[in-house]
């Protein structure tokens, strides 16, 4: 079996509301390998979102290890390791459709030829060539959402999170959005962790898994 | 170019917009700081340069007297001032006040008696003499300044009175002296009212001839090398000077310290003073980059999510106070300039319409408004606003870098 893309063990996390302390997270271990898909599904307020910071270094757990390819998960490695994909696109709408996806290389390095020929290349594999010059604000909540999935992929990262990636477009949007998202993975081998409360989406991942009471279990 | 600097570019001037319209204002609020410390330090400049130019040009860089009156050796002195390195040319004058007449019109200015062979060669004289020339000036003529030939009605050609103080000590021991009729060989205009109202020249002979002074002179102009500092060649020609011609010689500066230390001042206190318009324009800054960080939360969050580090989203915002601050120099510029170049219309305009045209000249000594752009204040203005709009976005900066991207994100 190959070396896990992801791999936390015993992650913690909690939360003080006024004078409580409320544990949303109690000792969550996962695994990821290259090109599994992993869907994870609980109820509003269960800790789905935040278990994703964790996964994505952006918020640091108060127990346990998360580890990127065998080595310690570090925010200086998550701009080419990983790609995450929100509910509200967040596309910056000040620059084009284009320039939003070679944000993601910008991040890295100044751009040249080949990472913009990689971003005209990403627009295209999500069908968006004819607007890679429009603005955001000029596209529908799909093709944002199209836009956003190839800026995650831009930087051909190995692990990919989706948090609620349909959760702000129609189900006819939403479904070409999944199947579009689980493409490219499955066709670049990337690991992918869907977040999502669409029990049928949830079905189309290798493995499905539902966050109750602070723990995973499969689903 | 980096992500923070591209990002700061493409937020201030989004792509497919036209007139970014907060930028805009950012950018005019700066610029009219600016433009006003262009202008005001330019004008400031203007009346000390101004002051420069018709002090040089009407005694020389450097002037030298006698520590105790006359000098009655000029000769002498001559030969000593221009073997001293640095002195170019040297030219002896006297002067007097006398009481001019023409046509019944009586007028009192000052007399200056130069030496035509050497004066040129100091004073470039020539260049302000209107009517005439300074070649026809003989011992038996005179120039004018032109406002002193209009009030007595004097032209070119007609033959002026002049009455001088030896014609009192004369009436005291019962003699009579006629007063000496001198023709008017030329009219000459310097730019500077109280200098053309009361100014007229005769040869050093004839000033000699009015106040019986049998040879000697009141002093030295001189021209000094072109980039020597006059201070310093003053001192140089106190130390070369032999002590038994009791000489002493002042720069133009010197002459003129007390009005060029108000006039600094001023320019100074000008330049302190309007710094703070850029201030209060860099605020403005503030507040608008302030509201974009808090309209910006999320993308902010996003920015982190990708990979930013805190300190490149500082920098995203800091390098926008400092595209402000520099649009807003070269706009301000732009403005300052163009408005300099208008200024005696303007002016012109302006005091039609309040009729006090001859306010200006009155109290400032000059027709036209003066204007001398100094190349320090110049820079100091260019550096003073980049320096303190970039200030201004170090707080929203500050701001950016401390949002988490992960509470950034979840704000609504």
């Amino acid at each position: 079996m190959s070396e896990p893309v992801l791999s936390a063990c015993g992650l913690t996390k909690s939360f003080l509301s006024g004078d409580r302390r409320i544990e949303v997270l109690r000792g969550i271990d996962l695994e990821v390998v290259a090109g599994e898909s992993v869907s994870i599904r609980g109820e509003s307020g269960s800790g789905k979102s935040t278990l994703l910071n964790l996964l994505s270094g952006l918020d640091t757990p108060e127990t346990g290890t998360l580890a990127w390819a065998g080595a310690p998960a570090q925010g200086g490695r998550r701009a080419e390791f990983l790609g995450m994909v929100f509910q509200s696109f967040y596309l910056i709408p000040e620059i084009d459709a284009f320039q939003n996806v070679l944000m993601a290389a910008r991040m890295r390095k100044v751009p040249g030829q080949a990472e913009r020929a990689r971003a005209l290349e990403m627009i295209a594999r999500v069908g968006l060539t004819e607007r890679a010059r429009h603005l955001p604000g000029q596209m529908s909540g799909g093709e944002r959402q199209r836009v956003a999935v190839a800026r995650a992929l831009m930087n051909s990262p190995r692990l990919l999170l989706a948090d609620e990636p349909t959760g702000n477009l129609d189900e006819h949007t939403g479904d070409a959005v999944i199947e579009l998202l689980l493409g490219l993975c499955r066709e670049t081998q990337t690991a992918l962790v869907l977040v999502t409360h669409n029990a049928a989406y949830a079905q189309k991942t290798n493995r499905q898994l539902f966050l109750r009471e602070g723990k995973l279990s499969h689903g | 170019m980096p992500w923070y600097l591209y990002l700061a570019l493409k937020q201030l001037f989004p792509t497919g917009r036209r007139f970014p319209f907060f930028t805009a204002i950012s950018i005019l609020g700066v610029a009219l700081g600016v433009a006003v410390l262009v202008i005001s330090t330019s004008v400031m400049g203007g009346f000390g340069h101004e002051i420069r130019r018709w002090t040089v040009e009407t005694t020389g860089d450097v002037q030298v007297r006698a520590d105790d009156g006359a000098i009655n050796n000029p000769a002498e002195f001559l030969a000593q001032l221009t073997k001293i390195p640095g002195v170019v040319a040297a030219t002896p004058f006297a002067e007097g006040y006398v009481m001019l007449e023409h046509g019944l019109k009586p007028a009192f200015p000052v007399v200056q008696g130069i030496d035509v062979d050497r004066v040129s060669g100091v004073i470039p004289l020539e260049h302000y003499i209107h009517y005439g020339s300074l070649a026809d000036l003989d011992d038996d003529s005179i120039i004018l300044s032109v406002q002193l030939a209009m009030a007595v009605g004097a032209r070119v050609g007609d033959k002026v009175e002049i009455h001088t103080p030896l014609e009192y000590e004369k009436f005291k021991n019962d003699e009579v002296l006629v007063p000496r009729e001198l023709r008017v060989t030329g009219i000459f205009e310097i730019g500077h009212p109280a200098l053309d109202s009361s100014l007229v020249l005769v040869t050093l002979r004839t000033m000699q001839d009015l106040y019986g002074r049998r040879g000697s002179v009141d002093g030295f102009n001189l021209k000094i090398s072109p980039g020597l500092d006059a201070d310093t060649a003053a001192a140089r020609i106190n130390a070369a000077l032999p002590p038994a011609l009791h000489g002493h010689a002042r720069s133009w500066m010197e002459i003129n310290h007390d009005l060029i230390f108000i006039i600094q001042l001023e320019q100074n206190m000008i330049f302190f003073l309007l710094t703070f318009i850029i201030i209060v324009a860099a605020f403005s800054v503030t507040s608008s980059l302030l509201i974009s960080v808090v309209r910006k939360t999320r993308e902010i969050g996003l920015l982190g999510a990708l990979g930013g580090q805190p300190r490149q989203v500082a920098a995203c915002f800091c390098f926008q106070g400092f595209i402000i601050g520099l649009g807003g120099t070269i706009a301000g510029f732009g403005l300052g300039f163009t408005v300099l170049h208008f200024r005696n219309g303007i002016i012109y305009l302006f005091t039609r319409l309040t009729q006090s045209e001859a306010a200006l000249a009155r109290f400032y000594q000059f027709k036209e408004l003066p204007r001398y752009s100094d190349p320090s204040y110049m820079i100091a203005i260019v550096v003073c606003t980049i320096v303190i709009c970039t200030l201004a976005g170090l707080l929203p900066a500050w701001g950016a870098a401390r949002l988490k991207p992960v509470e950034a994100l979840r704000s609504e």
